[in-house]
């Protein structure tokens, strides 16, 4: 039989470089020159900033809005791919496409001087927009296939003779959606949105491409800290991107516990 | 029945609108001269090309790179996963669930605080601007995706061969080499492939922790604004482990349906 310390090489040498890399941010922190006094200084500093501040607010609200709308097209669009094997396989590719490359596209063809620029005239310009409009567009086409295919793991063939039974009860197609495939799917749903949400939170290759210059995301505030302001920013860039993912933390721990509790509705 | 034709209809422009946007990167990394508003380039050519393979620019050491850094990232991946997968294939949810939390909990953050906090530790260590603190970092994102597509290989008919191969005398290394890896090897290989695929995406994480060392993604990104012919042909070398992706694991599938 297979002992638990088996997975002790897996877990150990994740938790110590993730606890590790925590530790590394916090002490850059209150501390960004070796040998240095540790201070709060960044931290008043940063939290203090309204740039800061107003990046802080964008980039829950983008990350808000692009999380939605990725379930919003996703549940219809999993319903849609059951069952045809083909196109799912195409669907599910920009799963495999790094975000970046889906970004690029985005500008060839959106992004001015690209080809709907070149068809139509005076099209209002989504990439570098400031509403942060070809952000979301960007984590759309890459986490409505995530979730599509997170849907279509779940919506398995036992979900779909529950419909069948429920049909020859006189079950009608959007109840059955409502009543048996709503509560088989929503807890990995609601894992799978916090999931998304923490990647809005935290990827800087998205917004260097396609982000507005003012304000910026949250990744991007960091990484232009540590570029402008020398060590002074490096400390500031930890404390940036140490608040983002807390947030990404407790977000997906609140989403364990919902997840857990619309689980245990359903048995 | 017209519900289903109109099902399969929007199924196929679904599928067509994914793959057809990504057409734009061969002809904008062949056109050499593309003026406004000429839907198609005036000129065709490798200039792109020209530029990434020229002597004395980083981007073609930026593709070695990010290839031998995804290929180490990958086998280091696979030799800590084998036992916690081969674990995993066996244990019960309770005991499942928070070591899948354990090992998922990386990927919840932003991958430049992975890699600038862990640069903070490799700069005492002196694996700063290295290879091998890049493979640390990226090991991290990597090694969740491969212990999770890597359990299911492990099915009662393998460890039942296991076990027969054991009872009939089977040394660990014969028991490894001649049994389990011939029986995990198509599960070995897609999680081997999306493991190399992520460690080849990563970011923010090679900006942290590699201070300069240039990976493909960092040497992109800069041109989608400078250069978009340069961008579209380093875009298609980026892509191309991806559609090598698709075509193996499109293959599986048609394989297991038939």
């Amino acid at each position: 039989m297979t002992r638990s310390r088996a997975v002790l090489p897996a877990l150990v040498v994740t938790l110590l470089l993730f606890g590790g890399a925590l530790a590394g941010a916090l002490r850059t922190s209150v501390a960004p020159l070796p040998g240095q006094a540790p201070s709060l200084a960044a931290w008043r500093r940063v939290l203090g900033d309204p740039a800061f501040l107003d990046s802080l607010a964008v980039t829950l609200a983008v990350a808000t809005v692009a999380t939605v709308l990725s379930v919003l097209v996703a549940l219809p669009l999993a319903a849609l791919l059951r069952g045809r094997r083909t196109v799912q396989v195409l669907v599910t590719l920009p799963v495999l496409v790094p975000h970046l490359l889906v970004a690029v596209v985005v500008v060839l063809w959106l992004g001015p001087g690209g080809i709907a620029d070149r068809v139509v005239a005076d099209l209002p310009q989504v990439v570098r927009a400031p509403s942060g409009a070809g952000v979301v567009l960007v984590y759309l086409l890459k986490e409505v296939p995530f979730l599509v295919l997170l849907l279509l793991a779940v919506w398995d063939d036992d979900v779909d003779r529950r419909v069948e039974v429920a049909a020859t009860l006189g079950v009608g197609p959007v109840r059955a959606l409502r009543t048996v495939v709503w509560p088989a799917v929503r807890a990995p749903l609601v894992l799978g949105a916090a999931v998304v949400m923490a990647f809005v939170l935290g990827f800087l290759q998205v917004p260097a491409v396609v982000g507005a210059n003012d304000p910026v995301l949250l990744p991007v505030y960091a990484i232009d800290a540590t570029r402008i302001r020398g060590l002074e920013g490096q400390a500031d860039a930890a404390v940036a991107l140490l608040v983002a993912s807390g947030l990404a933390l407790l977000l997906a721990a609140a989403a364990g516990v919902l997840a857990r509790r619309l689980d245990g509705v359903r048995r | 029945m017209r519900w289903r034709a109109a099902g399969r209809a929007t199924a196929t422009a679904l599928a067509v609108l994914t793959v057809a946007p990504l057409l734009v990167l061969p002809v904008r990394a062949l056109g050499d001269v593309w003026r406004a508003p000429a839907l198609l380039p005036q000129q065709w050519g490798t200039r792109g090309l020209d530029v990434v393979l020229a002597p004395g620019t980083n981007t073609a050491t930026a593709i070695t790179n990010s290839l031998l850094v995804a290929v180490v990232t990958t086998l280091v991946a696979v030799v800590v996963a084998w036992p916690a997968a081969r674990w995993l294939a066996t244990a019960d949810t309770r005991r499942r669930i928070p070591v899948l939390i354990g090992l998922a909990l990386p990927l919840l953050v932003p991958p430049l605080a992975i890699g600038t906090g862990l640069a903070e530790w490799f700069l005492r260590l002196g694996l700063t601007s290295s290879l091998a603190g890049l493979v640390l970092a990226h090991l991290v994102a990597v090694l969740p995706y491969v212990v999770v597509v890597l359990a299911p290989g492990f099915t009662p008919a393998v460890r039942r061969a296991e076990e027969a191969a054991r009872t009939l005398g089977a040394d660990r290394r014969q028991l490894l080499l001649r049994v389990s890896l011939p029986l995990v090897a198509p599960s070995l290989g897609v999680a081997s492939l999306l493991g190399g695929l992520v460690s080849w995406s990563q970011y923010g994480s090679s900006l942290g922790v590699g201070r300069g060392i240039p990976m493909l993604p960092l040497v992109l990104e800069p041109f989608v604004g400078r250069d978009p012919q340069v961008a579209a042909t380093l875009a298609l070398v980026f892509l191309a482990p991806a559609v090598v992706a698709l075509v193996v694991v499109t293959r599986r599938t048609s394989r297991l349906s038939r």
